[in-house]
């Protein structure tokens, strides 16, 4: 179907009600006997759907504006900062001499808790309620699901015995993680035998939760370790580790 | 960051806040930029999946059903992940990439169909914000169910050229649209549903 100008005013005067009964009905009618036409009236009502949403695209607007003024801020930046021989020579100075000092003043903490935030995922509730009677690990996976994590160490803590039949340390210790309870975290993983199908991912979640705690000597340990080990974290840890050291 | 500090952006980004998206920008990027350029991406593709991630968290936020269970950076780096990958996935034809690791097939389900739902959307504006000045003032005003005779007494442009104007635009934008890769896997998707 080629695309004029008539056919648009049609498709919009349909979709604004703005045909008459009787162009609606031969429009209808053509519609019914033409799907390149249908299709076409679909894209039409979507973009309108969409793009008639103003304050959105105002939103993508300032975005792309924030984007472009970052990007000139950092580029006039780093060529206020790479002018002249004595700036360099300064900048050198300054990166030798007091990179401790600004190590320590810059807010770290800020970026070891970004880092985190950006490793950090759930570990999978893999379907271990499948042909599970208990209505109490039922209800457990289901809050975790759900995030309500709060509820998942309560449950847990009261019944340890679960937690050993069907291997839920790891889940209790994510739940931690997420409850703040990071020394709690930490112990739950560390208790998670190497023997265990969950021992790797105890690892990582290890790391992470040293992460929390700005103890990035243990993380990077850790780290090394699980790279080591050459499973499905690896990668994963390699980021983190390259993340750290940059 | 805190629930406070969270808060503030919260309502900074409800309220379009320029310097909150800028401060929200300049701190959440660099994180994105990593995995996205560790995972077959390029930087273009950094921004748009950082767009589209706000994009998706403004229109929960506004819609009221946004429910964070964690820090907000948290959930963004989590939808962003997910933009990404879902877009992977989707053009796997298109770009030749390392395995996607493990731990990013993690999603939440209902994020994650939110996401698949918005990607129409997120083509839509990419391509529409691409457009001549022009051209986005005459769309903007059809899209808001303005007659013809409407659009051009607002521009101060003849009647006639209003017309003319908003057909090749149109044209122009459901083209760019179509030839977009994500759409076009999108249209397959759909299809075979």
């Amino acid at each position: 179907m080629e695309r004029t100008p008539e056919i648009f005013e049609k498709i919009e005067k349909y979709l604004t009600n703005q045909l008459s009964p009787e162009e609606l009905a031969l429009f209808e009618n053509e519609m019914a006997n033409d799907t390149v036409l249908q299709k076409e009236v679909a894209t039409h009502k979507a973009i309108h759907g969409t793009l008639s949403d103003q304050e959105t695209l105002e939103v993508k607007e300032k975005l792309i504006k924030v984007s472009e003024e970052v990007k000139k801020e950092e580029s006039s930046f780093t060529r206020t900062l790479f002018s002249s021989p004595i700036r360099i020579a300064a900048t050198i100075i300054v990166v030798l001499g007091v990179g401790t000092l600004l190590w320590n003043t810059i807010d770290t903490t800020d970026e070891l808790r970004n880092l985190y935030a950006a490793h950090y995922v759930p570990f999978p509730a893999e379907d271990i309620t499948r042909g599970e009677p208990n209505p109490a690990l039922q209800s457990i996976m289901n809050n975790y699901n759900k995030g309500a994590y709060g509820k998942v160490v309560k449950a847990l803590e009261k019944d340890t015995n679960l937690v050993g039949q069907k291997e839920l340390g790891v889940y209790l210790g994510t739940s931690y993680l997420n409850t703040n309870q990071e020394q709690s975290a930490i112990a739950q993983f560390e208790n998670i035998l190497n023997t265990s199908k969950y021992y790797e991912a105890s690892r990582w979640y290890l790391s992470l939760a040293y992460l929390k705690l700005k103890n990035t000597t243990k993380t990077t340990e850790i780290l090394e370790e699980i790279i080591e080990y050459k499973g499905v974290y690896k990668d994963n840890a390699v980021r983190l580790l390259n993340a750290l050291t940059e | 960051m805190s629930n406070i500090d969270d808060q503030k952006i919260i309502e900074g980004i409800v309220a379009g806040d320029e310097a909150v998206f800028k401060a929200f920008y300049k701190k959440n990027r660099k994180y994105i930029r990593q995995y996205i350029l560790k995972n077959s991406g390029n930087e273009d593709d950094v921004e748009d999946v950082f767009q589209d991630a706000v994009v998706f968290i403004y229109q929960k936020l506004k819609a009221g059903s946004l429910e964070l269970r964690s820090p907000l950076s948290t959930y963004f780096y989590g939808v962003s992940k997910n933009i990404w990958r879902n877009r992977l996935r989707k053009n796997r034809k298109l770009v030749v990439t390392e395995e996607i690791p493990e731990d990013t097939a993690i999603v939440e389900a209902s994020i994650l169909e939110e996401i698949e739902d918005r990607e129409r959307e997120h083509v839509y504006r990419k391509h529409f914000v691409n457009l001549s000045d022009t051209c986005r003032e005459v769309l903007q005003l059809l899209f808001l169910g303005k007659s013809m005779k409407e659009i051009a007494e607002i521009t101060g442009y003849a009647e006639g050229y209003t017309r003319k104007k908003k057909f090749e635009c149109k044209k122009h934008l459901i083209e760019m649209i179509e030839q977009d890769p994500i759409y076009q896997e999108l249209k397959i998707t759909s299809e075979k549903k």
